[in-house]
């Protein structure tokens, strides 16, 4: 369009225009396929089926909304066990990937040792691999050491897809925050570790908010870890539970985008209350 | 209380992929109790280095540091009663500017109450008691200054380590922080150690200028001692702006006197002055020195190259005949343009003559106060 081959034939105005039209037309072209399956999920499940499907065709503008597929779903499956076991395994896993990323950002930062950039180039590579990849032989060592079915062991797994990032996150973050705010806590006699607590930890909230946002929507949206670790129907997390749904008679669509509403609560109300940090952190990380 | 320091054949390498880079070497030194001390050079001379060894952010490869008659070498910098202002201000971005000031009192369990005062104290000595609810980053640069400031001289330290505080500064906040700094020194019992590349600062507030070298020390003296007795050629050229000339002669002697020639330039040395007999020197004399005219001794000629207006006087950058750079400074060259020649002279007790070491052979002034048989002000250093 406006390359550098119509420089001169096209007038600066005319470029922005095109160029703001652009932006426009992607922007909708997204929308179009995220906005509207949004859209008919919400619908669809706030509609009772027979109103969804009366008169023989799809209607998609609500007219009675209903709770009756939540019902539905709470009276007769196990969607509320399902929910609690993703909370759980989510919160572990969360928790214990940004531990771990704050840990080693802060090590390989601030301390020199040996192969530190061998270890910086390995836990890059390790982001590389596909939760596939590491499901099987996850599945021989859980079993192995009989922690199969276990919120622990998923827990786990989901941490061994998460915390690559995390680290790679962390560790480009710390590298933001000056040495010498450090320095300055140890000359007025302030602990490594207590210049850590009063310092370190403050300053480097955006990029360990980040780190945690990251690792709670991978193992949230986790469904290859739980169905290999989990066999049991009771252990089975929300992403599983309602993939099972759709093969049952007894569960028709608008259970099913119920319980897909649900599923996308906990993430909406993370990027509605902590966007502002999401992106300062990601920034940082060259992600922009 | 202040405390003296020490330094005793301090040596100081970091090792970086298999190469060894020696920042500070073999310096020995001390600081009086209570003094303001400099250390200036250009960067990479070892002196922040040299001040983060005296925090104990950095441990010395070999030599001591000691605290008065305590060895601190290599005590953590918890233990050291020591504050430090850093270059980058070091702010807690989080922290209120009160919590920043009192974060030290707090560390060291002083209570809330006592703790409140002593901010309070300290923030109407450097004028920001407006600021301390504020958070750092609504502060203007000179204002973060002085609350670093405030932070290091709150915790009464014994010693009192800047390191290039100024240097992000604009020039009119570096004088009024220049003369804040030397009222705090006054009224604090400290012994203030000081970092700057700016020799202005070093000159302006100090007690004892240290000037380093690749990691070696080149002098120490009193900022007044070090301007008029510079012992080698690189402290004459570092201290003084602009730039100490220096001119290449060749040594002659002609009918029992020692001549030094250079281009367009005869200079008779009195007797008993040692030069190396047909070697060659470097004559150094100071811009400021310069007459315009030929009312002194010594007669050169400069060709024009700009003229800077400084107000009361001008810098004139110029090359003599053969080339080499040549400035004058005085208030008589307001009509000077470039292209002109410019007569100047000057006398031998302002000029330095340096050996082709570096080192100083002769101070004029000195040979001058001999000449008038006071004994005034010898250098500390044998001709």
């Amino acid at each position: 369009m406006a390359t550098s081959a119509g420089r001169g034939l096209v007038s600066h105005d005319t470029q922005k225009r095109l160029q703001r039209i652009a932006v426009y037309l992607t922007a909708l072209l997204i929308s179009v396929f995220t906005i509207i399956p949004v859209y008919v999920m919400v619908v669809i499940a706030i509609q009772s089926p027979a109103t969804t499907f009366a008169g023989g065709r799809v209607n998609l503008l609500p007219t009675e909304p209903s709770l009756r597929n939540f019902l539905v779903l709470l009276g007769s499956t196990d969607t509320v066990r399902y929910f609690i076991n993703s909370l759980v395994v989510t919160l572990g896993s969360t928790v214990l990937s940004t531990t771990i990323a704050v840990a080693a950002g802060y090590g390989l930062t601030r301390f020199d040792f040996t192969g530190k950039s061998l270890a910086a180039r390995a836990v890059l590579f390790s982001y590389m691999f596909s939760p596939i990849v590491l499901a099987i032989p996850l599945y021989v060592v859980f079993s192995t050491l009989g922690l199969l079915n276990s919120h622990f062991a998923l827990t786990l797994a989901l941490t061994a897809i998460s915390a690559p990032f995390c680290i790679w996150l962390m560790w480009q973050y710390f590298q933001t925050v000056p040495i010498a705010l450090e320095e300055s806590a140890w000359v007025r006699g302030a602990s490594r570790w207590r210049t850590v607590r009063d310092v370190v930890l403050p300053v480097a909230r955006p990029g360990y908010i980040s780190a945690a946002i990251f690792a709670f929507a991978v193992a949230w949206n986790d469904f290859t870890m739980a169905r290999v670790v989990m066999s049991r129907d009771e252990m089975y997390t929300i992403t599983v539970g309602a993939s099972l749904f759709l093969d049952r008679v007894s569960i028709g669509w608008g259970e099913t985008m119920a319980v897909s509403l649900l599923i996308s609560i906990p993430p909406f109300l993370i990027a509605l209350f902590l966007q502002r940090y999401l992106l300062q952190g990601f920034s940082v990380g060259g992600l922009e | 209380m202040a405390t003296s320091i020490h330094l005793d054949t301090v040596r100081k390498e970091f090792r970086t992929l298999g190469n060894t880079h020696v920042a500070v070497d073999d310096l020995s030194l001390d600081i009086p109790e209570g003094s303001f001390t400099t250390f200036v050079g250009p960067s990479g001379c070892g002196k922040t280095t040299t001040l983060r060894m005296l925090a104990g952010l950095e441990t010395p490869t070999s030599g001591t540091v000691s605290f008065g008659d305590e060895d601190v070498t290599d005590l953590p910098p918890q233990e050291r009663n020591v504050s430090m202002v850093f270059q980058s201000i070091a702010l807690y971005p989080h922290m209120s500017v009160r919590e920043n000031i009192g974060y030290g009192l707090k560390i060291h369990g002083v209570p809330k109450a006592e703790r409140d005062e002593r901010i309070d104290e300290a923030a109407e000595v450097l004028q920001i008691e407006a600021q301390l609810e504020k958070m750092p980053a609504e502060l203007s640069g000179g204002q973060q200054q002085r609350v670093a400031l405030g932070g290091a001289f709150v915790q009464d330290p014994d010693v009192l380590l800047l390191d290039e505080p100024m240097s992000d500064l604009d020039a009119k906040l570096k004088s009024d922080l220049r003369v804040e700094i030397q009222r705090l020194h006054q009224e604090l019992d400290t012994t203030v150690v000081y970092v700057t590349h700016d020799q202005t600062e070093a000159m302006t507030m100090s007690d004892q200028v240290v000037l380093l070298r690749d990691g070696e020390l080149a002098q120490v003296d009193p900022p007044k001692q070090l301007f008029d007795y510079p012992n080698s050629e690189y402290v004459a050229q570092f201290i003084g702006m602009p730039s100490t000339n220096v001119v290449d002669c060749a040594v002659e002697h002609r009918d029992g006197e020692t001549v030094l020639v250079g281009p367009g330039l005869t200079l008779s040395l009195p007797a008993g002055v040692d030069v190396p007999t047909d070697g060659r020197v470097r004559l150094g004399i100071r811009p400021q020195y310069l007459d315009v005219g030929s009312a002194g001794a010594c007669r050169l000629s400069v060709d024009v190259e700009v003229v800077e207006t400084l107000g009361t006087e001008s810098v004139v950058h110029g090359r003599l005949e053969d080339g080499t750079p040549f400035d004058v400074v005085s208030d008589a060259v307001d009509d000077a343009v470039a292209g002109d020649r410019l007569d100047v002279s000057f006398d031998l007790a302002d000029a330095f003559v340096f050996g082709e070491d570096g080192e100083t052979i002769l101070f004029g002034s000195e040979r001058a106060s001999e000449r008038s048989s006071s004994p005034a002000g010898a250098g500390g250093v044998t001709p």
